[in-house]
């Protein structure tokens, strides 16, 4: 186990390096007159020459992409060129809320979905149907427009919830509440319908299953079957399109973080991006390529747990 | 096959989440009367006020810092840190006597040395505004209380310039500090609350109890959101979660309006086309004026405006702002709209047949759809045009090298005449590429320069006369830009800045 571990962070590390590598060297190719970006069509020549060479631009790529690397790997990202403060600074700011968001969303898709794939499993018919109508349709609905209607309706219309920005839990419970929920409903939809049907046609197939006659034969409790056996059966693959979806709804909380005005890693994702902010993208780059490395390889260590099967000797 | 009923924990955790949500919503949405939450376009590049930009980003310069004079919402020149100026009589030595008793934040005291130590800085910073200060020679401190700045050259828009930006102080020891760039050391109204800001999305002052000026700080809070987009802003309005804002979109106008909102349309940019090779040296039709006035009849400019704009705007054939002295409410509609005409024109220029242009396109900034309307009209009267498309700033290295005799651009309108003629019409102009000049258009920019102002203005409106009629330009419109304010507040806007300066945003009484 020790052993996978280490190999699984080390192929990591490499992957991590190749990516970091080739985004460094494709944004600079993309990047244009950093100066006159940063400055805009007002600032005279000279003043974005002398813009240019505060940055290090005049330097050769190579040696400000083994310059920044160097600094990178003492965690200084340097500073956003857009608004000068510590990539490092921004990004720990925002990846709170981002987790915020995307765990909030786990865990709300974990229930309800485990709670609607057994719900539709054990009794068909028309929940059954119902389910899966509910499945498609979140699956063809994309995440955005889904926010947009939740703002104009629950946040507009109604005035429950707040339709932009963010309130941090430590500064109001219920102002916290009133800025996440309709993000992170925003965010389950997609992954309920996608994990419900998952969950739904495991448990189908286990109650199938010989296991599961036997278990009821012997007389152990309804209850037990479901909760202990079946479920944790079934819990395997819903668990890892749970997981694969994780990295998934960082990429979705970009768009519904700016359809809500919330101050997370997408929203400065999008604007660094447009911008040209070379520093915060390599910091971002850098932020979600650990956490995708990281997630996959919990997956991995949780499969074993979940399925002995799948353990690694 | 079980029928139970799921356990009744998710019905009273909806419950208590529904509880608090009410409980939430009677918290009321707006914040007190003392705290005005302003929606603002862009993030503040830097706090560090030598290297600060302006006009988006001049909230954020006007909450922290105090200038060395103040601008009226006309323009006009009034006091601030300096109470009093005179030129000499050559317009090349300006003195300013200063105001005492004035702290920054840190306890440094203000005083002329801090001043000419800040316009020093500000003259060598990276402020997109560093260029204003080109005419500086020094600033010498002739005792804590005189000022003495001599220029190079007149430079008519220099007291102009101290109002904004350039004339911004900060404790020259700030400078020093590693935060620099992220905590402003001011003397302004507000200070900084830099635990509650989250830079880049949501800035949060408090009132500086030590403010000299009381009667100007209106506010105990202020929070400037950072909007990217019409939508979120619309919300924001639509939702109550901002006094005031700066707008994207004109067709949003109506719902703000519905909102309870009052609109404030701003015109600060001409749209159209600048036509740089006015001596034919890269595209040899352009040196002849029938052809360039030949350019200016080819366009239907009232459709333009409904097209690219939604039709919210004026259409205009001249670069200068209603708001300048050199402004002509008649060169508006100098050129009609006249493909017969403009034809004629081209003909007695020697291309009957029209001629190509080269122009360099920026569809990612301005649509696909705005570069395909001027193509068509040009096309109408002969004038083939090829675009070559460009991302982000690359455009400007290639207008400015120049690369191309032409281009469509919406460029600023500044209400002070010599502030426009550094932007577009001087010898060395930042968007003067080919370097076009003549006699007669330098006779009105040296009287622009060293005349009284009562001949300044007058030489503005001849040279606006000849600029227009010569053709330097085909603009198409003044573009509507919107700033809006609930009715607990009340705005009075600011010539040639899309944001009201600070003080003039205020609690309606």
């Amino acid at each position: 186990m020790l052993t996978f571990t280490v190999r699984r962070l080390l192929y990591g590390v490499i992957l991590l390096f190749v990516i970091v590598t080739l985004a460094y060297l494709l944004l600079y190719a993309a990047a244009g007159d950093v100066g006159r970006t940063i400055l805009g069509p007002t600032a005279t020549p000279a003043t974005v020459a002398l813009k240019n060479q505060q940055l290090g631009l005049n330097s050769p790529l190579l040696s400000r992409y083994f310059s920044w690397l160097g600094h990178a790997l003492t965690g200084n990202f340097g500073n956003s060129w857009f608004t000068n403060q510590p990539v490092t600074t921004a990004i720990f700011t925002r990846l709170q809320v981002t987790l915020t968001l995307v765990f909030g969303a786990v865990i709300v898709s974990a229930v309800l979905s485990a709670v609607l794939g057994v719900w539709s499993a054990l009794r068909g018919g028309s929940v059954d149907r119902g389910v899966q109508l509910f499945s498609v349709l979140g699956f063809a609905i994309p995440g955005f427009i889904i926010a947009v209607f939740l703002v104009r309706y629950f946040a507009l219309g109604t005035h429950w919830f707040k339709p932009t920005g963010y309130v941090p839990i430590t500064t109001s419970f219920s102002g916290w509440i009133r800025t996440v929920t309709l993000p992170v409903i925003a965010l389950s939809i997609g992954l309920v319908a996608g994990v419900s049907q998952q969950v739904r046609s495991s448990v189908i197939d286990a109650l199938r299953q010989d296991w599961v006659r036997t278990l009821r034969s012997r007389g152990i409790p309804e209850r037990s079957v479901l909760f202990k056996h079946i479920l944790r059966n079934a819990g395997g693959p819903a668990l890892s399109v749970l997981a694969l979806s994780f990295v998934g709804l960082l990429g979705g909380a970009v768009i519904i973080e700016e359809v809500f005005g919330i101050p997370g890693l997408g929203q400065i994702a999008v604007l660094a991006t447009s911008q040209g902010d070379v520093p915060l993208v390599m910091g971002l780059v850098v932020a979600i390529g650990v956490i995708v490395i990281v997630v996959n390889l919990v997956i991995d260590l949780l499969q074993g747990f979940l399925n002995p099967k799948a353990r690694i000797s | 096959m079980f029928h139970r009923k799921w356990p009744g924990v998710a019905a009273g955790a909806a419950l208590a989440l529904l509880g608090s949500l009410v409980l939430g919503a009677c918290g009321g949405s707006s914040g007190s009367s003392s705290t005005l939450t302003l929606g603002v376009i862009t993030p503040a590049t830097t706090f560090e006020a030598p290297d600060m930009n302006w006009a988006n980003e001049s909230p954020y310069n006007q909450a922290v810092y105090d200038s060395l004079l103040q601008a009226s919402p006309a323009g006009a020149i009034e006091p601030h840190l300096a109470t009093a100026w005179s030129y000499n009589a050559a317009k090349t030595v300006l003195t300013l006597t200063l105001r005492t008793g004035v702290k920054f934040t840190d306890g440094t005291p203000f005083n002329a040395s801090v001043a000419a130590q800040n316009l020093e800085a500000f003259q060598k910073g990276t402020s997109n505004n560093a260029g204003y200060l080109v005419n500086m020679a020094s600033a010498t401190a002739v005792s804590p209380t005189e000022l003495v700045i001599k220029l190079k050259q007149p430079d008519p828009a220099f007291l102009t310039y101290l109002t904004q930006a350039a004339g911004s102080q900060e404790s020259p020891k700030a400078w020093k500090t590693p935060t620099a760039s992220t905590v402003p050391v001011g003397s302004g109204p507000y200070v900084l609350d830099t635990k509650a800001t989250v830079v880049g999305s949501s800035y949060v002052f408090t009132a500086n109890p030590n403010y000299w000026d009381k009667p100007e700080q209106h506010y105990s809070k202020i929070v400037m959101n950072v909007y990217t987009s019409a939508t979120t802003v619309l919300d924001a309005i639509e939702g109550g979660q901002v006094n005031v804002a700066n707008t994207f979109d004109d067709t949003t106008i109506p719902q703000i309006q519905n909102a309870g909102f009052t609109v404030y349309p701003l015109q600060l940019n001409w749209a159209g086309l600048s036509l740089f090779d006015r001596s034919g040296t890269m595209s040899g039709p352009l040196g002849n004026v029938k052809v360039r006035q030949a350019i200016n009849m080819a366009f239907d400019r009232a459709a333009l405006l409904k097209d690219m704009s939604d039709g919210y705007g004026s259409v205009t054939a001249q670069v200068f702002p209603t708001s300048s002295p050199g402004y002509e409410s008649s060169l508006d509609s100098y050129y009609s709209f006249d493909p017969a005409k403009a034809k004629q024109l081209l003909a007695a220029a020697g291309y009957p047949h029209g001629f190509t242009l080269d122009m360099p396109s920026i569809t990612a900034a301005f649509g696909a759809d705005t570069y395909a309307l001027i193509q068509a009209e040009l096309a109408n009267i002969g004038i083939k045009v090829n675009y070559t498309d460009y991302q982000g700033s690359q455009i400007f290295t290639a207008i400015l090298a120049p690369k191309y005799p032409a281009t469509y651009f919406t460029l600023e309108e500044d209400p002070v005449p010599w502030q426009l003629a550094q932007f577009l019409l001087t010898k060395d102009a930042t968007f003067n590429p080919f370097h076009s000049t003549n006699s007669t258009v330098a006779g009105y920019l040296t009287t622009m320069q060293t005349g009284s102002s009562s001949q300044a203005a007058a030489a503005a409106k001849a040279l606006n006369q000849y600029l227009v009629q010569n053709a330097w330009f085909a603009p198409f419109f003044r573009p509507q830009s919107s700033f809006v304010a609930d009715g607990h507040t009340s705005v009075v806007v600011q010539a040639g800045n899309a944001v009201p300066y600070l003080w003039n945003i205020k609690p309606k009484s």
